[in-house]
């Protein structure tokens, strides 16, 4: 299951890499703040609070288990 | 497990399949001059089901948060960032770890030939004035980072340290991340161990019991009278009372956590980009929380208080007696989670953006769970933008979660810990932020850039809500 996952991984990156380039000076959109692939600063106590409340975490640049006493 | 660290590895070779990027780049600087971010949260929660209490009672807890984050560019490529903060919470579950009207102090060995005034009592539907009803956790985190001269490459490292009163962390990690594809592709690998310690607090009457080596003649009891379940004072020298199933307590008090991360981002056109993030973490230690109580269901109750409330123990009605523990929540000494995260951004126009992040999460703990977040960022004039948002949260139960009173004494691991039950939540969201990019307002050299409020409500279908407010405000140097 793993070795088809990465697999299939592999071949979907390497096609993407592939695509269309976007030049820097057309990325005017893409630099948008709102258009950022991570979360804000202050979305920091959200995410805290949720790994605090849930038994899920990580993969969203937050907590992930180590550093308080939370799940 | 072990499969998992190939993917890393494979995408490696991806990156430097691609060859490198022999762009000539104008140099700007990483970070063009200090910033310092002051954020603050208020937060409440409330429920009936507090785990301190065995998976029955107040869940009533507030918590204000203050940090502050000072990022200061060292020259052209390098930002060192300091992240500081402190925490201050209230919590009726924790004040129950001495849910009773006498001070534990009472209770000491110094204290235990005098008797407490008036009855003792106590509820888990009411917070006790006990030095465990509320804490302080304070963070700091030391973090710096480097770019290449294309930009191409970023190294990071970090060191943190946070505490509060029965718990210390220290914890370090660094990571690397590469852009290619002229900047449309980026792999990023990051390391993180957190060496944390327990500083274990256990329900009164556990610990009671053990330090005045099992007499129910002496500490918490001196002079007070344990209840069956039929309301009736038992004979504390006979051979049916209570106690704890089992004496030995925390073993091991550390709690280690090792977490590697994958992630891959993509431009996709002009107006879209996306990206994937995988984590695998390894926690070894003592993973539950001493402060716990479980009560099981094949062994008799005992209580102290007021007989007549015991047949309405679980109701809210009650707040006067109040059950022993059978024991702590005990769990596994490892734990492994595989969060898989993705983001997908995409700039409708120039009012409104949508962005969009999905998370399947399983452990072998035996929780599943997904998550949603929607989120549409809409330009109000040049300054302004309404964040609302939604996220819905499902898990499984792990599979050592009870409720109150349903755990079995014959199990090995057993929690009554409703985070650990299988729920479901909504979680809906307004923010609205302010953005100045001339900082015209200043306070002495710092000029004001931005201002970010967000409200959010968060409610299971398991009797469970909470609100959260959260402010931030960055500033720069001029």
């Amino acid at each position: 299951m793993i070795k088809k996952l990465s697999m299939v991984a592999l071949i979907t990156l390497g096609s993407l890499t592939s695509c269309t380039v976007v030049k820097e000076y057309e990325m005017v959109n893409l630099n948008d703040p709102d258009m950022r692939l991570t979360s804000k600063k202050s979305d920091r106590f959200e995410i805290s609070y949720q790994s605090y409340r849930e038994a899920a975490s990580g993969a969203n640049g937050g907590k992930s288990g180590g550093g308080c006493g939370c799940n | 497990m072990k499969n998992l660290f190939i993917i890393p590895l494979l995408l490696f070779a991806v990156v430097f399949a691609n060859g490198q990027d022999t762009s000539s780049v104008y140099k700007k600087r990483v970070l063009e001059s200090l910033e310092l971010d002051i954020l603050t949260s208020y937060f409440f929660q409330d429920g009936d089901n507090a785990a301190v209490t065995g998976g029955i009672g107040t869940e009533e807890l507030t918590d204000f948060t203050t940090d502050i984050v000072v990022s200061i560019p060292l020259n052209d490529d390098d930002v060192l960032t300091i992240d500081g903060g402190i925490s201050a919470y209230t919590s009726a579950s924790s004040s129950n770890l001495n849910p009773f009207n006498k001070s534990s102090e009472a209770y000491d060995e110094e204290a235990e030939d005098g008797n407490p005034d008036g009855p003792v009592t106590g509820s888990p539907w009411v917070a006790s004035s006990g030095s465990s009803k509320g804490d302080l956790w304070i963070h700091a985190t030391i973090g710096y980072n480097h770019s290449s001269d294309n930009r191409n490459n970023i190294y990071s490292g970090h060191i943190s340290f946070a505490s509060e009163y029965d718990y210390t962390s220290f914890g370090f990690g660094g990571g690397y991340a590469r852009l290619f594809n002229d900047k449309n592709t980026e792999l990023s690998f990051k390391a993180n161990v957190y060496l944390d310690k327990w500083s274990p607090e256990y329900p009164i009457e556990i610990i009671s019991y053990i330090n005045h080596g099992e007499n129910l003649n002496a500490g918490l009891f001196n002079g007070v009278d344990i209840l069956d379940q039929n309301g009736n004072v038992i004979d504390k020298n006979g051979t049916k009372v209570w106690s704890p199933i089992n004496t030995t307590l925390v073993e091991n008090k550390n709690r280690n956590t090792y977490s590697l991360s994958v992630g891959f981002s993509q431009i996709i056109s002009k107006n879209a980009q996306f990206s994937v993030f995988l984590d695998v973490i390894q926690q070894e230690g003592w993973l539950a929380n001493p402060m716990q109580r479980v009560y099981f269901g094949d062994r008799d109750n005992y209580y102290i208080g007021n007989p007549a409330s015991i047949p309405i123990y679980t109701s809210k009605d009650n707040k006067d007696v109040f059950q022993l523990a059978d024991d702590i929540e005990r769990l596994p000494s490892s734990r492994t989670k595989y969060p898989l995260g993705a983001r997908f951004n995409y700039y409708v126009n120039q009012f409104i953006v949508v962005r969009t992040y999905y998370r399947y999460y399983y452990d072998n703990w035996g929780v599943n769970s997904h998550t949603i977040n929607l989120e549409v960022p809409i330009k109000i004039g040049m300054r302004f933008t309404l964040y609302p948002s939604y996220r819905y949260y499902t898990q499984t139960a792990a599979d050592y979660f009870a409720p109150y009173e349903t755990a079995l004494s014959t199990s090995q691991f057993y929690t009554s810990d409703n985070d650990l039950s299988a729920f479901n939540s909504n979680q809906y969201g307004i923010g609205v932020s302010y953005t100045d990019i001339f900082t015209g307002f200043h306070i002495g050299k710092l000029g004001l850039k931005n201002i970010d409020f967000k409200y959010n409500y968060y409610q299971r279908n398991t009797n469970f809500n909470a609100g959260f407010f959260s402010l931030g405000f960055k500033f720069v140097v001029n």
